[in-house]
């Protein structure tokens, strides 16, 4: 009987011992910025019928790891080789990208956010989202004169593709104005004009309103390649509504 | 098949290779025997003897080294055979298991569920039928082995010791199967080591020593010799 | 073909009303609902995430009802004598295999598709995606587990158990590299080596060829004229192992 309890006793200490420990031992260290992320290579040649589920790990892992260090030390060293990883080993995995490229400009890495939109554009070239994050870092983050047309180029390239929102020939079609390129961009209006819905053709009729010259003849002459990319009738209506203050 | 031959056994050998170097052991060293139509014929014999090898190479179970064995009936499918400390499917009722035996015979539905209630009948095990065969008794397990032997209406029945763990009960039963078997004009061989249910059951027997038959004969001319078989047994046997 | 039924549906029972699996399927549907949580912590990537880690929950644990099963199916017949009762009625030996092969077959098609099931209906409720891609990568799976069994049952009639469990498990991760082999034979810098790459690339199943768990989750575009061919060489590669193993316990004796 005495044995018993003692083994009982012993049994209770020890469990007590691993609460106890559990509970009460300092928080975890910092983890460090730097982490090992292994060549996607070698799973490529290691693993082909689990290449999405690795993925999908390192994925996770990269979640958590932006997380965990955007907010503390905000030094995101691994990012790049983490993201370059998961998208080697899932070219479709579009969240993957998009998530990554905005992890990347927080880790001060605009150029590398670029490059990997570029590689995620060329893997999925169907998913309009890229060209337009593409668009939207050129503007945002590019140099230089030319990144109004830079930015104006993949607009066009998202809105070109089906299932794009109405509004990026609009964004487009400024960009271009912007950058110097009217006549590109009273043609991108006109097209937005000519596909959208009502608000789409008021959206469409504003911007041409905001890059048109206001003198007549010279409006005239900037709106008359309309007529070769466009129905006679769709032209005539949007060339009505733009002289509508003129005929008055 | 009376007065033909059931089942006849000529210069059988067996020898396996055993251990690491292949050690050639002779389990069976030239076997002589015939068992005649509708005899129950009684194969006794020391452990290790090869009565049960020699059961097992006329099933073709194990191949023989040399020597013939021929079967006076038309193939395997005519002949039943219960293992010795049988052990069947766990998983199965003892009406599943039959069933199942039965379906390898190629029997079809009807007749199958007709044999297997029958057969359950005879070994007095329709109440226990729906029970799964882990749940079953020694005594159960032999009696739904000797079953399984006989669900093809075997002409020749092989059963290699039917009367190990059972009961005085379960012995008497036995001892009615093969009674009974041999009143339908069957033949049956079995190996025991109980003596008297030899006696009372066999017509003939054979004594096996060291992989052969030492002896054969009926069981009147072992008693003309002896006084009772046991006494015959042991001097065939330490001969 | 009457013997071959019967046994088949023999294994039939005997493996599906092994506690053992039913153990393994609990733990196969618990870790498919597990890639819940990590739907959860994706970012919105609940149905991928559930998709991936389910079809990898399936293939694994297949994986171990596979070669578990078929590693001790032919090796319990020896060990517990039920062979005796077996062979001494008119059953070949081949049809013995060709039986077994076909009733852990049926047991497989009931968890794969108990998993499968199960699987697709939890994306569905949760994620709102019914993917049937998702029911086809999990037919796939049991074409490259219909290899397997049949190379476990081969090696289980040559050795242990434990022996054809392993070797079972190294043929399934043999056969997601084959690629990998071929390329070995490519390298030619040894002529032996060479050849004998190319013996081990033809003689591992290519499951890999078969695998279309990535077309599930939308990363590739499946080439299902090929795909077909692949599983039309995989089961005749099921045939010639399951000859082999017949052949082998032909010799046997008990």
């Amino acid at each position: 009987m005495l044995r018993r309890v003692v083994a009982a006793l012993v049994v209770l200490a020890c469990a007590a011992g691993v609460v106890a420990y559990q509970a009460t031992r300092p928080s975890r260290a910092p983890a460090s910025p730097r982490v090992f992320v292994p060549s996607p290579r070698f799973f490529q040649d290691f693993s082909p019928s689990f290449r999405t589920s690795i993925a999908d790990l390192y994925y996770l892992q990269m979640v958590q790891y932006y997380g965990e260090h955007v907010s503390g030390d905000g030094r995101l060293d691994s990012l790049p080789e983490m993201t370059t990883l998961v998208t080697a080993l899932s070219p479709r995995f579009t969240r993957a990208y998009l998530f990554s490229a905005f992890a990347l400009i927080d880790a001060g890495r605009a150029d590398a956010a670029y490059e990997l939109l570029k590689r995620g554009f060329a893997a999925n070239p169907g998913d309009w989202r890229f060209p337009a994050y593409l668009g939207f870092f050129a503007y945002r983050y590019g140099a230089g004169e030319e990144k109004d047309l830079a930015a104006a180029r993949w607009y066009e390239k998202a809105a070109a593709i089906p299932g794009s929102p109405d509004y990026l020939p609009r964004l487009a079609a400024a960009l271009l104005a912007k950058g110097g390129e009217q006549g590109k961009a009273v043609l991108m209006l006109g097209q937005a004009y000519l596909a959208g819905d009502k608000y789409a053709r008021e959206k469409a009729v504003k911007g041409l309103e905001c890059i048109l010259p206001t003198e007549k003849e010279a409006r005239m002459r900037a709106l008359a390649p309309l007529y070769e990319t466009m129905p006679r009738a769709d032209a005539d209506a949007l060339v009505a509504e733009l002289f509508r203050e003129y005929v008055q | 098949m009376t007065g033909q031959s059931a089942l006849r056994i000529a210069g059988l050998h067996k020898a396996v290779h055993v251990g690491f170097r292949r050690r050639r052991v002779d389990i069976l060293r030239g076997v002589d025997l015939e068992v005649a139509g509708n005899d129950v014929f009684g194969l006794l014999g020391p452990n290790g003897a090869g009565k049960t090898t020699t059961v097992k190479v006329a099933l073709g179970l194990m191949r023989p080294t040399s020597g013939s064995v021929e079967l006076g009936v038309p193939g395997v499918s005519h002949v039943g055979y219960l293992p010795e400390n049988p052990y069947f499917y766990d998983y199965l009722s003892g009406r599943e298991f039959l069933g199942f035996c039965a379906r390898l015979f190629g029997l079809g539905a009807e007749r199958r569920r007709e044999r297997v209630e029958a057969l359950l009948r005879e070994v007095g095990l329709q109440d226990a039928a729906g029970v799964h065969l882990r749940k079953y008794s020694k005594g159960m397990l032999q009696r739904v082995g000797i079953a399984q032997a006989l669900v093809n209406d075997p002409e020749l029945v092989l059963l290699d010791e039917p009367m190990t763990g059972l009961d005085p009960v379960g012995r008497v039963e036995v001892k009615r199967i093969i009674q009974g078997l041999q009143e339908r004009g069957k033949t049956v061989l079995f190996n025991s080591h109980i003596l008297s249910d030899v006696h009372e059951l066999c017509t003939r027997v054979a004594i096996m020593r060291e992989g052969r038959v030492a002896w054969s004969g009926t069981v009147d001319e072992a008693l003309d010799e002896a006084a009772t078989l046991e006494e015959f047994f042991m001097r065939t046997v330490t001969a | 073909m009457n013997q071959v039924v019967a046994i088949a549906v023999n294994t039939f029972k005997e493996t599906i009303r092994d506690r053992v699996l039913a153990v393994i399927v609990v733990f196969a549907l618990l870790m498919i609902v597990g890639g819940l949580w990590l739907g959860s912590i994706s970012l919105g990537e609940q149905g991928r995430m559930m998709k991936d880690f389910g079809l990898v929950a399936v293939t694994l644990f297949g994986l171990v009802v596979a070669v578990f099963i078929a590693a001790g199916l032919v090796h319990k017949e020896v060990e517990k004598r039920t062979v005796f009762v077996l062979f001494s009625k008119p059953v070949g030996r081949a049809a013995f295999i060709a039986g077994k092969f076909v009733g852990l077959c049926a047991t497989m098609a009931v968890v794969l598709a108990g998993m499968g099931v199960f699987l697709f209906l939890l994306v569905w409720a949760v994620a709102g995606e019914a993917s049937g891609m998702l029911l086809v990568a999990v037919l796939m799976v049991y074409v490259q587990l219909l290899a397997i069994m049949a190379v476990t049952i081969f090696f289980s009639t040559l050795g242990s158990a434990i022996l054809a469990s392993v070797l079972g498990i190294c043929v399934f991760v043999a056969g997601q590299l084959s690629h990998n082999v071929l390329a070995l034979t490519r390298l030619g810098q040894n002529a032996v080596t060479e050849a004998l790459s190319w013996v081990v690339y033809v003689v591992i199943p290519n499951l890999a060829a078969v695998d279309v768990k990535a077309g599930a989750v939308g990363e590739s575009t499946l080439a299902w004229g090929e795909v077909a061919v692949w599983t039309g060489y995989l089961l005749a590669y099921v045939v010639v192992v399951l000859a082999l193993a017949a052949l082998v316990f032909r010799r046997k004796e008990f």
